[in-house]
């Protein structure tokens, strides 16, 4: 991405904010505004909307004016921010087959590698004392019932 | 009972282990994390809040604030010895801290922030400690038509001072303000926003927002930049004994900052961080040698430390008395007040006196424990600085998403915090402050019924408002704020205008 952008990523970010301010409106006015004596369901929500929506458009006609031609992340920083975000999603999917012990090392793992720590020795330390440290405070300690996936 | 007496009490019940481990909890991971770049202590204290709850409310808050504090104390370990600020308030402690470690006195400008810092936090604490109950008293005299008048200054005041563009503080308010409004309306039970699912019905959970706004996206922000170690300078424990000058020169700026910390504390936005910029540029005007400043001066090192620690227990002043939170650190102590059904505001002092009392007696030794603790292990935290994001991202990952989960054994609040920590990463990257949302999201119920209430109080007549003296003027200093920043917007512009004009000819 080279040369200054006239609609970027923040641009489109204030467009959507601009819009959800609209819909709450929209939707606020459905739930009934009252008398101003007896304020109904929709009438705050309704100005909370109106408020979101006119931030947003001020703020759009600001970014329009100064955005910033760099992009928010580099090719590099792309890859670690997705294998993260990925890695997190992971460990929501994963956790009720896996079991909390299976994950905590998978993603440890993962994460470890994601951010750069070089080698496969230390990421499998960090990766074993979080899970033996999760397993301290949270099972052990908290007596959470963290869910034991095909272990259990 | 008088105030002396409710204080022994509270020392009486602080003395308990419970309370004393987490008052020393507290402030070890509060300066651990205030070592430590990146982690801040808001996203530290939203992810201990969950193991608090089975501790009461008193314990939760001896420990929250323990975090805060410490961070504040470590905070400044990193500016002065690797002129890297461990959080935000330690940014300007850099300017001159580093520079007396360059000239070899790295353990004087620690010593002396940790004194500085003790010093003011005991100040702060007896500020607090004699104003909160006179202020909750007066906050009695508070309807609706005050609070809402009152909200509406805050909001004001909190888009102006944490961001750049106030217009970009309004709208993360305004999007707190809609987020609490989402799940059943307790004034008239009706869902809104829910979209037929009930997992809306009770509206959103605020713990995962705040850990992924403040942690998730802080991970994230750290794991996407280059990591450069950093060059930490030593210290003997022998050398952290300052000169006779050094703390001759120190009394007065401690004493300045604390007092003016404490006052800028009271103000809604990043309170602890601006606290220290008002120091240093106090000292700076009112020294005999400002061409020291940015050398190495050590009024410049030790009158920041000393308002940002006083600051933060003003900013506790509008939490415990009027409920009303201010500050980020703050909306998370109001979330664990009330996860322990203790709602603070002015019936605090009569309903819950002993927590109030508890707080400030365990806060006097915890200030305390973090003299002790920071001076002779100021080498040793000075090692954690060093340790590598690489090492600890993957750690703090796991535990913020084992920790979210085990609130409520709900994937779904994992799901919620993931998605705030994503939008959290590219909110921080175009420059919208996160600490207003926050705010928006735990004043929400207030502003609502405050609105709802003096609709109906004065018949749907808003005018009648200017019948309210104590209403009248805080709406008055919230539009004369307004105009004024509006009218230095307009000046400013127009002689850019008018400069550009004369390059022209």
């Amino acid at each position: 991405m080279s040369g200054k952008p006239a609609f970027g990523l923040d641009a489109a970010f204030a467009l959507v904010i601009l819009a959800i301010g609209g819909v709450i409106a929209y939707v606020s006015w459905g739930y009934g505004f009252g008398s101003m004596g007896r304020p109904g369901p929709g009438l705050y929500p309704f100005f909370v909307g109106i408020a979101i929506a006119l931030a947003a458009l001020f703020t759009l006609a600001g970014v329009l004016r100064t955005s910033d031609p760099h992009p928010v992340l580099d090719t590099e920083g792309a890859r670690t921010f997705a294998i993260m975000t990925a890695t997190f999603c992971f460990w929501v999917l994963a956790m009720p087959v896996l079991g909390y012990v299976a994950v905590t090392l998978i993603s440890t793992i993962v994460f470890a590698k994601a951010v750069r720590l070089e080698g496969w020795r230390k990421p499998l330390a960090v990766a074993a004392g979080t899970a033996l440290f999760i397993y301290l405070l949270f099972d052990v300690w908290l007596y959470i019932d963290l869910p034991r996936g095909i272990w259990q | 009972m008088s105030g002396w007496e409710l204080l022994l009490n509270g020392f009486a019940n602080s003395f308990t282990t419970v309370n004393l481990v987490a008052c020393f909890v507290g402030a070890l991971i509060g300066t651990v994390v205030g070592v430590l770049p990146g982690l801040g202590p808001t996203a530290t204290m939203a992810l201990l809040l969950p193991f608090t709850i089975p501790y009461g409310a008193t314990t939760g808050l001896i420990m929250m604030t323990g975090v805060w504090y410490g961070a504040m104390y470590g905070g400044s370990t990193t500016s002065v010895l690797i002129n890297i600020p461990g959080e935000a308030a330690s940014v300007v402690t850099c300017l001159d801290g580093y520079q007396m470690a360059r000239k070899g006195r790295a353990g004087a400008a620690l010593a002396l922030v940790a004194i500085g810092s003790f010093a003011a936090g005991t100040l702060g604490l007896v500020g607090l400690q004699f104003l909160a109950p006179l202020l909750g008293q007066a906050a009695l005299s508070f309807g609706p038509p005050e609070f809402l008048a009152f909200m509406l200054l805050a909001f004001v005041l909190l888009a102006n001072l944490s961001a750049e563009a106030p217009l970009k503080g309004a709208l993360m308010i305004a999007l707190g303000l809609f987020l609490s409004a989402i799940g059943i309306n307790p004034m008239d039970s009706y869902p809104r926003f829910t979209f037929g699912t009930e997992k809306l019905m009770l509206g959103i959970d605020f713990l995962p927002i705040a850990m992924g706004l403040f942690g998730i996206s802080e991970i994230l922000t750290i794991a996407v930049e280059k990591y450069v170690k950093p060059a930490v300078a030593k210290v003997r424990v022998r050398e952290l004994y300052p000169s006779g000058d050094e703390m001759k020169r120190s009394v007065f700026p401690m004493l300045r900052g604390s007092v003016l910390g404490f006052f800028v504390g009271l103000l809604p936005g990043p309170s602890t961080v601006i606290s220290t910029f008002v120091a240093y540029a106090v000292e700076k005007r009112l020294s005999r040698r400002p061409d020291e400043f940015g050398h190495g001066a050590v009024e410049g090192v030790v009158a920041p430390e000393s308002a940002n620690n006083s600051a933060v227990m003003g900013s506790m002043i509008p939490l415990l008395t009027l409920g009303i939170p201010f500050a980020a650190p703050s909306a998370i102590m109001l979330a664990g007040l009330r996860m322990h059904n203790v709602e603070p505001g002015p019936m605090m002092f009569t309903s819950n006196p002993d927590v109030f009392w508890t707080f400030i007696a365990a806060m006097y030794l915890g200030n305390l424990m973090l003299l002790v603790l920071n001076l002779p292990l100021v080498g040793a935290f000075a090692k954690i600085a060093t340790i590598r994001p690489q090492i600890l991202l993957p750690i703090i990952s796991v535990i913020c998403l084992v920790g979210i989960y085990s609130v409520r054994n709900a994937f779904f609040d994992v799901w919620v915090m993931i998605a705030a920590g994503v939008s959290g990463f590219f909110l921080r990257k175009w420059h919208y402050p996160i600490a207003p949302f926050i705010i928006g999201i735990v004043l929400g119920p207030t502003t609502e019924n405050s609105l709802r209430q003096t609709l109906i109080m004065f018949k749907g007549d808003l005018a009648l408002i200017v019948e309210r003296p104590l209403a009248t003027t805080l709406l008055t200093i919230a539009v004369a704020f307004i105009a004024y920043r509006v009218f230095v917007r307009v000046r400013g512009r127009s002689r850019l205008i008018a400069v550009e004009e004369g390059k022209g000819l």
